[in-house]
């Protein structure tokens, strides 16, 4: 026995899963107003048909909401019934094509064109999420019908004109065709048309699955300081996390850790995980590592983790390509380097669109394995070792050692040009300039001059150069000096100040 | 003067075999067809029959200028681009973005962890980022800097998954480098060992190298090009000398650099010009 439950526009669709969820927990969620419920078994608790679609009315009208119900032996009599009749409609079993007779055709234009004959949990809108919520789905494909250009809705809308032109009014008219005729007119779509007149189901129900609330909390018996012996605890809550993720063939998404602290405050921290993760000690390694850079302010009282989840990675392995690092060990990487080195200061170098000398940027390191080669065809036999004196290359291309805090020099001009340079910099050697090259003159953000002092423009490097936006304005040389080293040089040119900005290596 | 006293003193010891280590006495390593990671520079991987021998630790020694970065990033540039991760632990922060983009190195495949970029210095003081900072002669930010850097590559290591790391000293100061206790490249050595890695040291003069691994020299010059009034680099001449005694390779290679196209072009006028 199957009920169908429409609700009256205007209506909150998790109050109308809420009350199905009160009578059974077999339920599909068919579209904001619409759900269709497995009533076997509830004739013990109720009574009869009847019975049941009372109850159901009277327990939605509780919680203010106007429904129409259809009891009907399948699916497809009860869905068809309840968008045709208000208040209660009972079909007893296996008179279900007598109660459809009479109803217009137009109704299997609206459930196959709007409301998707096929199982609708696929086609639906609306997925059923924690706690009766209704969220918009991640996975499901579009509703059909959604749009009026939707070829579904063409080919429902000539399958239409095409009954109408027969004279064909009711359900009734259709089902009294012949089978085999409509097939060699109609094609597979009259069949089944003609099936779901007659209250055929062309699938079973499927019910909806709520997301379960991943989440795991422990009250301390003594407040704890230190990341410890937080460790452990945030072990014994991740651990059953996981076997529950597992079995729900889930990955986390965002960790949430949150702290309350003695101090009655809230330390919370969450993980953006780079891929779905469900390794417990992964997932604590990752927490501990971001606590570790973010310690709570006092001790800690009671512990919650929290997860959201997301559908599991499916992993497909080749023998073609270059094997990555999976997500997990280049996050914990990551994570650990972070904790070492500082915020920002690890991840994949990016060029960015400036002319500004030594402009870049940082990219997280996030290494995709479809942009991998496939591995090199390897020669069977070791190239041949070449002479000394080979013929030099001439693709090697020279590098910049760029110090990323430009180093202050005192250069001595002599007709325009340098020929001595000197600087504090222990390590860094100076002397006398035996060749140079320059000067090259550049310069930018100039319009942008006014938000900074002018003078500024050199020490501009020293803040870092990839994040400051100020002006430059410099004549850049290269020279080498005595012994041997050739440096890069420049000369703010609105301060007269020298600096060496990197050396040639 | 010095410099020449030293060329006469090494080229002495390499006449009368003097010059290799006691791991000359070891029998030579078996060379399989995956163990080496190719530099990209044709002449350097027919001296070195292959490339940079992977699960070993090999240096990349030379003064300022030798072309040290220059061969570094092509190194990382190969690498990158058949399709192997590269890590650089870059201590004092030095990598050049275009420059390396120049190399051909495929970003992507890239981690660049950056040290602590130390700011301009005068005398015994340092200043950086976060505030005034002493370099004492028994620790400082420099120390701090290099014990960090080490920290990272044995965290890159240990984490696997990588086919070419390297961590660049080559701006760290002697007396630092010299202070570190022998056991830090022995667990270097360690980590790296068994593993599909190349690892390499960057530093000025040779400090550390695995028994299987390979020490790099370079000394190298810059060449002008252009006019006499209106000189420019137009690249460097690199000599490289490869001493590996396990793999029974060895001799002198020269590499000749060019500058990057962009900078060429940029430079084609110079102010006034």
């Amino acid at each position: 026995m199957t009920g169908a439950l429409y609700a009256a526009a205007g209506s909150d669709p998790a109050l109308l899963v809420e009350v199905a969820r009160e009578f059974s927990p077999r339920i599909e969620v068919c579209g904001p107003r619409e759900i269709t419920l497995d009533l076997s078994g509830l004739a013990r608790l109720f009574g009869d048909a009847r019975a049941i679609a009372a109850e159901l009315r009277r327990t939605a009208a509780d919680r203010g909401l106007q429904v129409r119900i259809a009891i009907a032996g399948s699916r497809t009599p009860a869905r068809l019934l309840v968008r045709h009749r208000a208040g209660v409609t009972v079909v007893e079993p296996g008179s279900e094509a007598e109660a459809l007779a009479p109803l217009p055709l137009a109704l299997l234009t609206d459930l196959c064109g709007r409301g998707s004959a096929e199982p609708v949990g696929h086609g639906s809108d609306l997925v059923v999420r924690g706690r009766g919520s209704l969220d918009p789905p991640h996975r499901t494909a579009p509703t059909r019908g959604a749009g009026s250009s939707d070829p579904a809705d063409g080919e429902v809308n000539e399958l239409t004109a095409t009954l109408r032109r027969w004279g064909l009014r009711t359900l009734g008219d259709l089902t009294a065709l012949p089978p085999a005729d409509v097939a060699a007119r109609l094609g597979q779509a009259g069949v089944q048309w003609q099936r779901l007149a007659r209250g055929e189901d062309p699938a079973p129900l499927v019910p909806a699955v709520p997301e379960e609330r991943f989440e795991q909390a422990l009250d301390l018996e003594w407040p704890i300081e230190g990341l410890e012996p937080l460790s452990f605890v945030l072990g014994r809550l991740l651990e059953p996390m996981s076997a529950h993720l597992e079995r729900r063939d889930r990955g986390a998404a965002v960790l949430h850790v949150r702290l309350h602290l003695v101090s009655k405050t809230t330390h919370e921290r969450s993980l953006q995980l780079p891929a779905p993760l469900r390794d417990a000690r992964t997932l604590r390694t990752l927490a501990l590592l971001d606590l570790e850079s973010h310690p709570p302010a006092a001790a800690i009282n009671r512990v919650v983790v929290a997860v959201d989840p997301t559908p599991a990675r499916v992993l497909q392995y080749s023998l073609i390509t270059r094997p990555l690092p999976s997500p997990e060990q280049v996050s914990t990487l990551m994570a650990r380097l972070t904790a070492l080195m500082g915020e920002g200061r690890c991840g994949s170098p990016a060029a960015v669109d400036s002319w500004r000398p030594g402009a870049f940027a940082m990219a997280p390191f996030a290494p995709q394995a479809e942009s991998l080669p496939a591995l090199p065809r390897r020669e069977r036999a070791a190239p041949p070792a070449l002479p000394a004196s080979a013929a030099p290359q001439a693709t090697v291309v020279v590098a910049l050692r760029r110090f990323r805090h430009v180093v202050p020099a005192r250069v001595q001009v002599e007709h325009g040009r340098p020929v001595r340079v000197t600087t504090d910099r222990r390590g860094l050697g100076g002397g006398r300039i035996e060749k140079c090259g320059g000067p090259w003159r550049t310069s930018g953000e100039w319009w942008k001059a006014d938000a900074f002092g002018v003078g500024e423009a050199g020490r501009a490097g020293e803040a870092g150069r990839s994040e400051n936006n100020t002006p430059w304005d410099r004549d850049e040389w290269d020279v080498t000096v005595s012994d041997g080293a050739t440096y890069r040089l420049f000369r703010e040119r609105d301060a007269n100040a020298w600096f060496i900005d990197g050396v040639l290596d | 003067m010095a410099n020449s006293a030293l060329a006469a003193l090494e080229s002495a010891l390499r006449d009368r075999k003097l010059d290799r280590t006691l791991t000359t006495a070891l029998p030579p390593l078996e060379q399989g067809e995956d163990d080496c990671a190719p530099t990209g520079v044709a002449v350097l991987d027919g001296c070195l029959r292959t490339g940079v021998p992977r699960g070993q630790l090999s240096e990349l020694t030379g003064p300022r200028s030798s072309g040290r970065t220059t061969l570094l990033l092509q190194m990382m540039a190969a690498a990158s681009s058949r399709g192997e991760l590269v890590a650089l632990v870059d201590t004092f922060d030095r990598l050049d973005v275009a420059s390396a983009e120049a190399a051909g190195a495929d970003f992507t495949r890239v981690l660049w962890i950056r040290g602590q970029s130390l700011s301009a210095a005068s005398g015994d003081t340092v200043y950086s980022r976060d505030g005034l900072l002493k370099v004492g002669r028994g620790g400082g930010p420099v120390e701090w800097a290099v014990d960090r850097a080490l920290k990272a590559l044995t965290l890159v290591l240990q984490a696997g998954g990588f086919g070419f790391v390297a961590i660049d000293l080559a701006d760290a100061p002697g007396t630092a480098l010299r202070r570190l206790p022998f056991t830090t490249w022995l667990r270097v050595q360690r980590a790296v060992e068994g593993r599909d890695t190349a690892c390499v040291l960057v530093t000025p003069e040779p400090l550390a190298r695995s028994a299987g691994g390979l020490t790099l020299t370079l000394a190298g010059q810059t060449v002008w090009t252009g006019s006499r009034e209106r000189p420019r680099v137009g690249g460097a001449d690199v000599h490289l000398r490869v001493v590996s005694p396990r793999r029974r390779v060895g001799g002198e290679v020269r590499v000749m650099a060019r500058a990057a196209e962009a900078t060429a072009d940029h430079r084609s006028f110079s102010v006034g010009g």
